[in-house]
Order: structure tokens, then sequence, then C-alpha cells
């Protein structure tokens, strides 16, 4: 089958008539509501899955499907205004389909057993609808336009999403915070857009990737005596998008309290979709980025995200909280994954993360479902009554630890390696490397010490222990989080245990990732700058091509010898992260299992890092506190004095008044002269008329004659005379 | 020999007659005379100029028209002012200055 825009729209429409359908259903039939939500994610995976397995199987590597049409043209003679929209399918996209569609439908299946009791059961449904079908929009399409409509369309979501349990104290203020900090983020993201729409013409990525080959980012802005380059200036508008929307230091805020809503939706959106999105955003840029030589920048930030929320999750007790701050640490990870220039790798981990932390929230779910109750500190000893929950969640935390044969280990080394690599060579890169290396044993300390401290030892509260019975749980509750656990083995991903291509364990297979997912290089580019020629509709029509078993190319085009410092320096980093993460493991396993240190006693002992990380670093004190209190506020209150004391009263107020002198002008004019003068004068005149004829049409039928022939005798004597 | 000149002098006569009776009397009937009158004076105009014309006898035939429309117009006006008397009791003809009733 051919993919075009009609045959792979349902993708993104099953989802979203779901939605449409739902909007009207779930009030009066919910269970249909449900099932009609379920049903449409479904589908769209298995549609997913099958471009999937095209795209693997039967493309060559570097294929990719582009479909354009016009949506609207306002071009005016030689302006051209053409706004086109279009689908992109490469190998990243139909990874990344394969990826939210699964994760997607694992989550409703999950959600129709843990939302099975609340009483606005389908509305939950309506809003996932919407929220995945707009992810689904976002992976396919083809320009920043309408990725950034999709992006907003997910705010949206997400917004209604966090304050789904709108009775609950916060939940407004939570959904209200994460909606307004990533608005942050997205007013950059727009603004990138337009720079970008300025120089290329519009906004699609081939010819956004064959400006930049041919050199059209290299002007530079000057303002206020600062030279800046444009490349630059719009890779950060564009990675500002990112930040807001991955949750990226500073503007991070937003997450931990999206924590309110429900937890299948928190699977949902910090896992396979929302924040997934601004990675792949700037995956999507990354030759944007290259050109803008923003990629030191975005490693520092990346890095500081990635220890600093690993920091804060330490300390936290709510089972949800620790899992919000490691999703963005590791979505920090990601970030330095870009940053560092490990594309593939950062990819692997968006992909890697988004499975195990969807299990890791399912399960978090399960659990709070159960005993109805988030805090780790009343928990304990749940080993025995939720006991595929905590086979699932304990894969889960090795792949976040990254334990060797885990999928987390084979994308976060890939990444630390690189990091590793980098700071070899450049000093600037040194405290990323360093940050990453001492978040990532920070990531196992803290994933096992809420494992140790949720499902392990004596029960801390009995009330709550006995509260979780077996008959919560439902087989549309574990089977999801079994598929997903299932999905954390290192070997779907890298096919080899250790990600670095040495040992292949499907023998003469080539690792597919690698194989498939390419960063554009700088050469690669070039091979963009033909599209232009093409006329929009068209489509890149190159053939169907059999894979080429050797396409994996170990060395990755470098020579022999620097081939091998790069293996080394990547197997120093996996030997170094394996024992980093199983000291974390082990740090854990001392303090919470046989107790020999007292985390007590490192309470006291750091008590003021300890505070600060109980403030989250006060990052919510200096913007509420700081610059929302203080500034923003007096601020708004001098607007509100300038709006009522000038603007209303001078100038509104001053309007009511020319507004009475005008009614009294015109009131006299339309009194003297339309009524009296015009009205009642044609009223006057008529009557004047009327008597002069009434006077002659007497009704005397003599008269008549008399007038008729006095006319007649003049007539006659004037012509004869 | 009488020539034309008289022939037209006795219809000026007789259409002056006409006008002079519907100006000057009130009774209706009497109008319709003097109307009877006029069309008289119209006809023997016709009669004269066909008399003194190249013979054909267009103007005979259009007098004999005349009187007969003359017949059927007083017949009519008769029908009428019977109907004006049945209402106003009078065939005065000021009686007859309003459209209504």
């Amino acid at each position: 089958m051919d993919y075009t825009i009609t045959t792979v729209a349902p993708i993104v429409l099953l989802p979203f008539f779901a939605f449409v359908i739902n909007v009207f259903l779930a009030k009066r039939v919910p269970i249909a509501a449900v099932a009609l939500s379920t049903l449409a994610i479904f589908g769209s995976f298995i549609y997913a899955l099958r471009i999937f397995l095209d795209f693997q199987n039967v493309y060559a590597v570097g294929y990719h499907i582009h479909k354009v049409f016009t949506w609207f043209d306002l071009s005016a003679g030689e302006h051209l205004f053409k706004v086109n929209m279009g689908i992109y399918i490469d190998n990243m996209t139909a990874t990344m389909l394969l990826m939210v569609t699964a994760v997607a439908t694992l989550i409703h299946v999950f959600s129709t057993w843990y939302m099975h009791d609340d009483e606005r059961f389908a509305r939950f449904f309506v809003y996932m609808s919407l929220f995945t079908s707009a992810m689904l929009g976002l992976v396919l399409s083809d320009n920043l336009l309408s990725v950034f409509i999709f992006w907003e369309l997910m705010g949206f979501c997400s917004y209604s999403l966090i304050g789904f349990y709108y009775e609950k104290e916060g939940a407004g203020n939570a959904s209200m915070k994460a909606f307004m900090t990533t608005r942050v983020g997205d007013v950059f993201f727009l603004m990138g857009i337009l720079i970008i729409w300025i120089i290329v013409g519009n906004t699609t990525f081939v010819d956004i990737y064959a400006a930049i080959g041919a050199g059209k980012f290299g002007g530079v802005f000057t303002s206020f005596g600062i030279g800046l380059p444009i490349a630059t200036i719009a890779a950060l508008c564009i990675f500002a998008g990112t930040m807001g929307k991955s949750a990226q230091f500073p503007i991070h805020v937003w997450l931990p309290d999206a924590m309110f809503g429900p937890t299948p939706c928190s699977a949902l959106i910090h896992a396979a979709t929302m924040v997934a999105a601004g990675v792949y955003l700037s995956l999507r840029m990354y030759p944007l980025m290259e050109a803008g030589h923003i990629l030191t920048f975005i490693a520092y930030i990346g890095a500081i995200t990635a220890f600093g929320a690993a920091t804060i999750a330490l300390i936290q007790t709510d089972i949800k909280a620790v899992l919000a701050y490691s999703t963005i640490s590791q979505l920090g990870y990601m970030v330095i994954g870009i940053g560092v220039g490990s594309y593939n790798a950062s990819f692997m981990h968006l992909i890697t993360h988004a499975v195990f932390k969807a299990c890791l929230f399912l399960s978090a779910g399960s659990v709070i479902h159960s005993i109805h109750c988030q805090e780790m500190p009343q928990m304990g000893g749940l080993r025995k009554k939720l006991p595929y929950t905590f086979f699932a969640m304990l894969l889960c935390c090795f792949a976040i630890a990254g334990v060797p044969f885990f999928s987390g280990f084979v994308s976060k080394d890939r990444i630390l390696g690189d990091a590793l690599l980098m700071a070899m060579e450049n000093k600037a890169f040194i405290p990323v490397a360093l940050l990453g290396f001492g978040g990532a044993l920070l990531t196992a300390f803290y994933m096992f010490r809420m494992l140790f401290l949720t499902f392990f030892g004596e029960p801390r509260d009995h009330h709550i222990y006995d509260h979780a019975h077996e008959e919560h749980i439902g087989w549309n509750s574990n089977i999801p989080l079994l598929i997903l656990s299932v999905f954390t083995l290192g070997l779907f991903y890298s096919g080899s245990f250790t990600g670095q291509g040495e040992v292949n364990l499907f023998g003469s297979k080539y690792e597919w990732f690698q194989t498939l997912i390419h960063k554009p290089e700088a050469s690669h580019l070039e091979h963009f700058a033909h599209y232009e020629k093409e006329d929009f509709g068209t489509t890149d029509t190159r053939d169907k091509v059999e894979l080429p078993k050797a396409a994996y190319d170990a060395n990755h085009g470098l020579s022999e010898e620097a081939a091998h410092h790069v293996h080394f320096v990547h197997k120093i980093g996996a030997i170094l992260s394996i024992f980093i993460a199983f000291a974390g493991i082990f740090l854990a396993y001392s303090m919470y299992i046989t107790k020999k240190l007292d985390p007590n006693w490192w309470a006291t002992t750091f008590s003021g890092w300890r505070k600060a990380l109980q403030n989250k670093y006060y990052f919510d004190d200096l913007y509420i506190g700081k610059i929302i209190q203080k500034g923003l506020l007096p601020f708004n209150n001098l607007l509100a004095k300038f709006d009522s004391g000038i603007y209303d009263r001078y100038v509104v107020d001053g309007t009511a008044v020319l507004n009475r002198w005008a009614y009294n002008i015109s009131r006299w004019f339309d009194n003297n002269v339309v009524d009296s003068g015009m009205v009642d004068g044609t009223g006057a005149s008529v009557r004047l008329m009327n008597v002069v004829l009434r006077t002659i049409q007497s009704g005397k039928v003599q008269l008549y004659i008399i007038v008729l022939v006095v006319v007649l005798a003049s007539y006659v004597l004037t012509l004869r005379f | 020999m009488i020539n034309l000149w008289a022939y037209l002098g006795i219809s000026f006569i007789l259409f002056i007659c006409g006008i002079m009776v519907m100006i000057a009397r009130k009774n209706i009937i009497a109008l319709l005379l003097g109307v009877e009158l006029i069309l008289n004076a119209a006809a023997l105009n016709f009669a004269a100029y066909t008399k003194f014309s190249n013979g054909n006898l267009d103007g005979h035939i259009m007098s004999l028209f005349i009187i007969i429309i003359a017949a059927a117009e007083s017949a009519v006006g008769l029908g009428i002012v019977i109907r004006f008397f049945q209402l106003r009791e009078s065939i005065h003809i000021d009686d007859a200055s309003t459209l209504q009733n």
C-alpha cells in the first residue's frame, strides 16, 4: 500500500473521531465511550505497527515519505504566502508512532481498571483520546506550524487532565501552573517559528534542512550593539519550546505539580507523549541546533536538569513525586544526548524511557489504587500483596537504574559514553559528564529507595496494608504492566547486550536502532536541497529497496584508529555506569533493607541541603514569591492603576463626554432641521397643494366643460392666428 | 347653390348651442340634449365635407356611426340619470358634485 495523506490520516483521526463522538457519548453511555476510545487507539496501534514493520523490513534506510497539500494560499502576485501541511514519515517517525500508540493503548487498557469507579470515568477517556491524537499528529507533522498546533492542543489536554480532579485542593492551580509555565517556552517557540518562516519561507522540516545546508541562516542580527547569528537566535527559541514542554531547568517547575492528575494520565503525559514531544522537536531541529552552535548550552541545561532533579527525588516521600522528578532527570539525559551530539542514543532513550516510565507510573497507579495512599512511609511489605506490580516495578527500576541487559542501560549508557567522549575532547563538557554520571548514581539510589520503601520490609501502616487486597487488581491492570515490563529488556532496542555493537544477540542481525535512526549530518542536508525544485504535492518517489544487511557500520564512518578510541571510551563509560548503578542500588539496599546506614544520620548531617531539597531548590519560591509576587504583581498593579486611573477616566470617560456633546448637537439638528423642517415641511407642502387641487376638482361638471371649452378654444385660436 | 360655408355655419351654431346648453342648464337631461346637439354638429360636418369632396361615402358612413353612437350614449346617459334620480331624488347637475353616495 502506498502511504499517502489519506491513507496515513486514520492513525491520527481514529482517536480524534473517538474524541468527537465521545464528547456526546460520555454522559449518556459511559462504557461505550470507554470502549470506543480504547478500540480507536488500538486501531492506530495496529496501523503504526504496520508502518513500523514496513520501514524496518521493506524500505531502504534513508527512505522517507513526504506528502504535502496546500492548506491555504494567500499569495498575491510575487508575494508568496502559501501554507502547506503534510506528513513526513521516516524511521524516527515510524518508531515514535509505534511507541506512542503502543504505550497509549496499554495506558488506555490500564485506565479502564484504574478509573472505573470514578464518577467521570468516560470524560477521562475523552481527553485521553484527544491527547493521543494530538501527539500522533505532532509526530506525523512535516512542518513546524502544524507541530505547534498539535503542541498547543496537547498543552490544553494536559491542562484538562492535570486538573481532572478539580474538586481536589490544588489541582486547579497545578493545571494552571503547568499551562502557564509551558506557555513561557511556547512563546519562544512561536518566535522561533516566525524567524524560520521569515528566513526559509515556510516551516517544512526538509526545507529548513535545505536552507541550513545552503547557509541561509548565516546572517547576523544586530540589536543594541550586540550581534547574534540568526541561527543561534532561532535555535535558542526552538530549544526554549523544548525546555517548556520537556520540563528542563529552569522551567521544569510545572512537572512535579502535574502529579495532581490521575496516574494513568501522568503515565501518558510524562512518559510517552507530551514531554517526549519536546525532545522529539529538538531532535527534528538538530541541524538548526548544530548550526546555531548552542549544543554546549543544551548539554549544560540537560546536565543541570538531570542532576538537580535527581537530587530532589532523593528525599521525596510521595511515590508519584519521586517518579515526577525522575522523569525530569531522565529528560535531562535525553537533552544531554542532544547536546553531546549523541542523536541516536538520545532518541533511543526517549523510546526506552517512555516504556519503562509508563510502566513505573502504571505500577505506582496500581499501588495507589490498591491502598488509596501515595505516601511511601506508610507503605512497605507490599511485595506479597501485589506480586505482579512488584515484578513489573522491579524490572523498570533495573531499567531506569541502568543495570545491564535492561533498556535504560543501553540508551543511557550510550549517552553517558558520548558525554565522556566529548569531555575528553573538550574541557567544557567535563561538568556535563560529571553531572551525568552523578545523576546516574542518584537515579539508581532513589529508584531503589522507592522500591524498597514500597515493597520490602515490614508493613508500616497495618490499616493500609490490610486494605490492599488481591481482588482490587484486575486483569486489565496487570496485563499492561507485564507487557511493558517485558519491553524493558535491552535486547528489544539494541539487539545486543550492552548496546555497544560488539556483541550481537541476533547473530548476523544489525542493530536496528543505530541502523535506522540517523542524525541529519551536514552532508546529508545537501540531499534535501533537491526537494526545492520539486513541485509541492509530489513526493519523494524512490523505490522500495531491500535493506542491505551490512548497512550498519560499526565504526560510524570513522577511521579504524579513531573508532577504536571511541569504542574504548564507550567501554570505560559502560563499565563506569555499571559500577555506578550497582553502587546506587547497594547504597539504597544498605540504607533501607539492612539498615546499616541510617537515613536520619544523613538527614541531620546535611540538614541545610535537605532543607533546600525539600523546598525544591526554592524555584517555586523564586517564581511565585519573587518573580510573580514582587515583580509581576506590582507591575500588574501599575498597569491596573494606569488602566483605571488614566485609560478609564480620561479615555473611556472622555469618549463618553464627547459622545454626549455629539448627542446634543445631533439631537438639536434632528429636532429642528429634520423633524420640524423636513418631515413637517413635507406635510405642509402636501397640504398646500391639497388646497389648490381641491378647489379645482370641485365635482361641478359644467365648470369642467367651461375649462375644456376655453382650453380648446384658445388652442384652436392659437393655431388659427 | 348652398356652399360649404353655409353647412359649416349651421354646424358651428349647433355646436355653440350645444356648448351653451351644457354650460347654462342645470338639468341633467338638458345636458344630455346639449351633447346630442354637439354630436349632431359633428355629424353635419362629416356629411358636408363628404358632399363637397371627391364623392366617396366615408363621411356619410361616419355620420351614421355618430347617430348610432349618439342614440346608444343617450340611452346610457338616461339610464345613469334614472339611477341618479333614485339615489338623490333630483336631476340637478350640482347635486352630482361628489363622488361618494
